[in-house]
């Protein structure tokens, strides 16, 4: 064994590293945890006695752990999003580009409009069962009403019973959609946005 | 976050090289895999030797992981027969067809910037 690798100031590191992905998956973490690692070891072998000194020089030239993890998260956070279609994971992605400027803070509001309208949907055919004359699709005068209490809204309910499928279907429609066009927009100005924010990490 | 934070503004000229080298380091970290598979270090080695292309060592991984995560190159572990195992990489044949069509723009690229910038190397024509 290495007599290096149980050395603090290593492990502090590579302690530092993973905290600092601790948004990445597991399996991805440990990879990356592992490789850098091996690239320690590759450069302290090279020396025959690697003293603290070597360690400490090594471990500067590999760059802080903050700034190996905002590589990571740069290269991969983005990318990873266009590949899932879970409304989390697209909405974790999006949550972390609205705090570097308007435009995904705008897209962000965007998606939770969309999400909770799905959400609704998805509520009214819940409480349609309970609530028979309450919720529904309630025709009077071409206004359109969905739900009112505690009277039944005006006009006639047209779906019945039907309205649960149809509620679950138009929520479900409202979800996918917005994922899909969440995806569309991290993919097509996320890989912009990506390229600047590398930017400004490398100057 | 980063409207939080606060860093010293670089230098125009620096920053300029910065962003340069980093979107030089993506085409040559793919030059270095064109005709061998190599691991971490064998390609920071073969970027030193060309290039001062590598700032931050660590950070020429999370390059790597991006690449392999397009597509453009694939990976493996491999036992070493004294010491530790280390991470290979080889190119893909999109990555292969990729690196082509990046050092051909590159080619056309720099032939044009340089003719734009002889005059201005050469010193003529302005008082």
């Amino acid at each position: 064994m290495n007599p290096m690798t149980s050395n603090p100031l290593i492990e502090s590191y590579f302690a530092a590293l993973a905290a600092q992905l601790s948004d990445l998956q597991q399996a991805k973490r440990d990879e990356v945890v592992r490789e850098l690692r091996a690239h320690l070891f590759d450069r302290l072998e090279q020396i025959n006695v690697p003293t603290d000194d070597d360690c400490r020089t090594v471990l500067k030239a590999m760059g802080t752990p903050e700034e190996i993890a905002r590589q990571y998260r740069m290269e991969l956070l983005l990318n990873r999003s266009a590949w899932r279609i879970s409304p989390w994971s697209v909405l974790r992605t999006l949550f972390r580009w609205t705090l570097t400027g308007i435009q995904g803070y705008i897209v962000f509001v965007l998606a939770m409009l969309g999400y909770t309208l799905g959400a609704s949907f998805y509520v009214t055919a819940l409480l349609k069962p309970f609530f028979p004359h309450n919720v529904g699709v309630f025709v009077s005068e071409g206004c359109l009403n969905l739900a009112h209490f505690p009277e039944p809204p005006p006009g006639a309910e047209i779906l019945g019973a039907y309205y649960v499928p149809v509620a679950v279907f138009v929520g479900f429609l409202f979800t996918l959609g917005t994922t899909l066009a969440i995806r569309f927009v991290v993919r097509r100005f996320g890989k912009l946005k990506q390229k600047v924010a590398g930017m400004a990490a490398a100057a | 976050m980063a409207l939080l934070r606060k860093e010293p503004k670089p230098e125009p000229t620096e920053k300029w090289e910065a962003q340069l080298r980093k979107g030089c380091l993506e085409l040559a970290i793919l030059a270095c895999l064109w005709d061998k598979r190599l691991y971490g270090l064998e390609i920071l080695r073969g970027l030193e030797q060309n290039s001062n292309l590598v700032l931050a060592e660590g950070t020429v991984y999370p390059i790597l992981a991006r690449l392999k995560e397009d597509g453009l190159l694939q990976s493996e572990w491999v036992e070493a027969d004294a010491g530790h195992p280390r991470k290979y990489y080889w190119l893909t044949a999109p990555g292969r067809q990729k690196v082509v069509s990046m050092a051909q723009f590159w080619n056309s690229f720099t032939a044009n910037l340089n003719s734009l910038l002889k005059p201005v190397l050469n010193g003529k024509g302005r008082s």
